[in-house]
């Protein structure tokens, strides 16, 4: 059975909003599984039933082959969760914040401390760990939270938006200790509305939309799904100097190239458009091979996840205002 | 460990993090107990010579005083008492404290626990600067254990009314505001003066009045001894005061956490 197991869940709010939407997907151990999609899809949702913050309307999950309706005391003993809302205990320092968690999670004493200096000096917080949280910058304040998700040393670690607020520097740091983690054989449910962020970490990635999976796939095998990668052929050293007839011969040796989608002329050579451009070089290199035609330059690109979102959701991604649902009683 | 033992674990832990989180910002010890305090020495300068009208029955109205002030601590130190809980609700916390492997009653047990210690510390730090003043413990050291145990075990029945306004309402402002509601029984209570010298229908509040009944049982084992009927009143007055809050205090938790 795969680590995590998700069948047929869906979640109606009071209010009749379906968050989530028969829902299916596995995570095999100690893959690095990502659900890219908007605010607003679905994705906290997921999370928070998958970490028994919230129960399903309907459907079935799993974590380590544990039914998360059915025994959720024993799924939280397995699992990590980095939420979206960074909560630190202002009044604490850091390493009392790990300490606490440490011990509602029934981790040795002796073991504690190593444990506690080792999650430190890897968040790179080991000089500020005397200091109350209340302290810590946005980036500190998120990497002490992410470390108290670990000390337990969990199967599975969520986690619901991890960079979101960070400036670009500390993102890459944090991707960099989240591949450390990863590394160590932690199984990684992430969720993101930055395709960058999917791109860099998702062995597999799902994009969520309105409730429901739109499509999955590695990052390769989506952004291959969308169609074709971009090849940019120079074929004069200078700008200044004439192309249109080498322009004019690789159009004739390219006609009916079965991977080419489309030519586009460009000012010091052509943008072509090829399916599956890795394996189409070379034979795209045999046409163009002789006389009349130098190729003295080749970049490549592919699609990006945003050009994936936008294909099957028919949107564009944008990262829009948290959707921070704010409770007023009457008495608000 | 058994089941228990592990619950004991992690209220004491939980524990010991509400206790930081209460001293951590002095204002709190402080303004608990000087408020008190003040009102302990300026009201019994000022009416030094009620204590001459029929009902007092004589003696210093600073001995009259002390025990509803140590009552008076004690409602204070309960008075934002939900609030932490509400804290860690709107920061994300208590989702981190839902998601770890813990009853959820470890969580609120993690609060009334260090109450009960807190208003037992606050209680006996009014006590004992009452008694520099001049205020007579009848009952010696063990009388004045006692006015400090009944001091928190009436705290932690009374915080009821922070709790429950704090997890159904789930807003700070109103929680704060709401507590003020509860002011009126405090200074209605006999902290002030004997029901003799009460109009008829404030008299009959204070039958009903459980600060009332908790400040007769620590006046009385201050002032004349151990009167059974007096402390048997004042036990029963919290124990039931206890389940009706401490019930409504569960439904709204266990709504709050489901």
């Amino acid at each position: 059975m795969s680590t995590l197991e998700v069948e047929h869940l869906v979640k109606v709010y009071p209010g009749g909003t379906r968050a989530v939407d028969d829902l299916t997907f596995q995570v095999g151990a100690g893959e690095f599984f990502g659900f890219l999609g908007p605010n607003g899809a679905g994705k906290t949702t997921t999370i928070r039933i998958l970490a028994t913050l919230m129960r399903a309307t309907s459907g079935r999950a799993w974590v380590t082959g544990v039914e998360v309706a059915a025994d959720p005391a024993t799924v939280r003993a397995r699992i990590g969760f980095a939420m979206q809302t960074v909560a630190v205990d202002p009044l604490a320092t850091g390493r009392e914040s790990l300490e606490i968690i440490g011990r509602l999670y029934r981790v040795p004493t002796k073991e504690l401390t190593t444990r506690v200096d080792e999650l430190l000096a890897l968040m790179g917080l080991t000089d500020v760990a005397h200091r109350k949280t209340g302290t810590y910058s946005g980036g500190m304040r998120r990497r002490l939270d992410l470390a108290s998700a670990l000390v337990h040393r969990p199967a599975v670690l969520f986690l619901d938006e991890p960079t979101e607020g960070l400036d670009p520097q500390s993102r890459t740091a944090l991707w960099d200790e989240l591949r450390r983690i990863r590394a160590g054989g932690t199984t990684m449910f992430l969720t993101t509305h930055y395709m960058e962020e999917a791109d860099e970490l998702c062995d597999r990635i799902a994009i969520i939309d309105r409730g429901g999976i739109v499509v999955s796939g590695t990052p390769a095998e989506l952004k291959r799904s969308v169609g074709a990668d971009t090849v940019e052929l120079r074929l004069v050293a200078d700008s200044g100097d004439d192309v249109v007839e080498a322009q004019d011969e690789v159009e004739r040796r390219l006609d009916a190239f079965p991977p080419l989608t489309s030519l586009e002329r460009t000012e010091t050579g052509v943008r072509l458009s090829l399916v599956e451009a890795g394996s189409a070089i070379p034979e795209l290199f045999r046409r163009l091979d002789g006389d009349g035609v130098a190729i003295r330059g080749l970049t490549m690109s592919e699609p990006t996840l945003a050009d994936v979102f936008l294909r099957y959701t028919g949107r564009e991604i944008r990262a829009e205002e948290a959707n921070q649902t704010i409770e007023l009683g009457m008495w608000g | 460990m058994t089941d228990l033992a592990w619950f004991g674990h992690d209220v004491f832990f939980l524990g010991r993090r509400t206790i930081r989180r209460f001293y951590r910002v002095p204002s709190n010890p402080v303004s608990i107990v000087l408020y008190p305090l003040i009102q302990l020495i300026v009201f019994s300068q000022l009416y030094k010579d009620i204590v001459q009208l029929p009902g007092f029955g004589g003696g210093s109205y600073l001995a009259y005083l002390a025990p509803g002030q140590i009552a008076f601590t004690v409602f204070f130190a309960v008075a934002w008492s939900g609030g932490n809980l509400l804290y860690d609700y709107r920061n994300g916390y208590l989702d981190k404290l839902r998601i770890a492997p813990i009853s959820r009653y470890a969580i609120l047990a993690g609060e009334f626990v260090p109450l009960f210690v807190e208003c037992v510390v606050m209680a006996g730090i009014i006590l004992v600067l009452s008694a520099l003043l001049g205020a007579p413990i009848a009952t010696g050291l063990p009388g004045a254990i006692a006015v400090a145990l009944l001091g928190g075990a009436f705290g932690v029945a009374w915080s009821g009314t922070s709790f429950v306004p704090a997890l159904i309402t789930k807003n700070e402002q109103a929680t704060g505001t709401l507590s003020i509601l509860f002011f009126p029984v405090a200074f209605m209570s006999t902290a002030f003066v004997p029901t003799g010298l009460m109009p008829e229908w404030l008299q009959m509040v204070n039958d009903w009045n459980p600060i009332s009944h908790v400040i007769e049982a620590m006046r009385s084992l201050m002032t004349v001894g151990v009167e059974w009927d007096v402390l048997g009143r004042a036990v029963l007055s919290i124990v039931l005061l206890g389940l009706v809050l401490h019930a409504v205090t569960l439904w709204a938790f266990r709504r709050l956490t489901d």
